[in-house]
């Protein structure tokens, strides 16, 4: 199964603070292990809400709000994909990461994904035959990057 | 330049109720529209946080383990899509044409780029070629490693 291991956002990242080069080593060294492990899927950071947008669909009407947002346990600041057996495998990794925030309080959110078997007769086959393009193209765009 | 584009969750996202069946299809279409204007690199949905769990790090390296779901529905994620672009207005004219991901309810779709290397400064550059690097043979090992794992299977 897949899950997105979301990384909060906090007032230091929201600041656009950098780690230290001791914790860019860390997490280097965390998710080195990740790959080594089969699990790394994808992971990446987000830059602070400042730089960031919302869209906000209300009664049919589109509003463009600019960043930042200040409701920061609102906010993503990074996060992965792990292929993993199951959601223990996930918090089992999640415990041995290197603290993704030093000297704050921070939370990884682990959330798996739906899956295609998930969706029932909700799925016409033309959707259902869409959706087995769309990944299909997915991957290949994920493979022409490794 | 790469944009995350968030699709917060509502209630009835959080119910674990499916999306009805035209907006799958709609959001099919959109998906073929992001394909070929060759933005999209990646898009998804998340089950509902009672499927999920969060891991507290607290002063002290102290680890705790909280169970879904989160009662404030505005911090979660219900799904995403990642997208190159030319800048974050293109982005937001691309928002502009999704489908309404939340029908019968507000919602909203967060844009946020993604650090790219060169965001981290000389003084990181080196190391983090090196890493990238690294990370590169390693993904190179992994692949080597399966295809001769399938070798094996297909031998039996």
């Amino acid at each position: 199964m897949r899950v997105m291991v979301i990384v909060k956002a906090t007032r230091n990242s929201e600041a656009g603070k950098m780690p230290s080069a001791q914790a860019f080593a860390d997490m280097g060294m965390f998710n080195e292990e990740l790959v080594k492990a089969g699990i790394m899927l994808a992971g990446d950071g987000l830059k602070p809400s400042s730089k960031g947008k919302r869209l906000r669909f209300s009664s049919g009407k589109k509003t463009v709000i600019d960043g930042p947002f200040t409701e920061t346990k609102e906010l993503v600041a990074g996060f992965w994909i792990w292929q993993v057996k199951s959601i223990d495998e996930a918090l089992e990794w999640a415990r041995r990461c290197p603290d993704p925030m030093p000297g704050e309080d921070a939370e990884l959110e682990i959330r798996p994904f739906y899956e295609i078997e998930d969706f029932g007769p909700e799925l016409t086959a033309e959707v259902r035959a869409k959706e087995a393009e769309l990944r299909a193209y997915l991957e290949t765009q994920a493979k022409s990057k490794k | 330049m790469r944009v995350m584009v968030i699709v917060k969750a509502s209630k009835t996202s959080e119910t674990g109720k499916l999306p009805p069946k035209e907006l799958l299809a709609e959001m099919g279409k959109f998906n073929e529209e992001l394909i070929k204007a060759g933005i999209l690199l990646d898009g998804d949905g998340l089950k509902p946080s009672s499927k999920g769990k969060r891991v507290r790090f607290s002063p002290g390296k102290r680890r705790t383990v909280i169970d879904g779901p989160f009662t404030e529905t505005k911090e979660l994620v219900a799904g995403y899509w990642i997208w190159q672009v030319k800048s974050l207005d293109e982005a937001v004219e691309w928002v502009r044409r999704s489908p309404d991901p939340m029908p019968g309810e507000e919602s909203e779709i967060e844009i946020r780029p993604f650090y790219e290397p060169e965001d981290f400064g000389a003084e990181y550059a080196p190391d983090f070629k090196a890493y990238e690097e690294r990370l590169e043979k390693g993904r190179a090992e992994l692949k080597a490693f399966r295809a001769e794992a399938e070798k094996l299977n297909a031998k039996k």
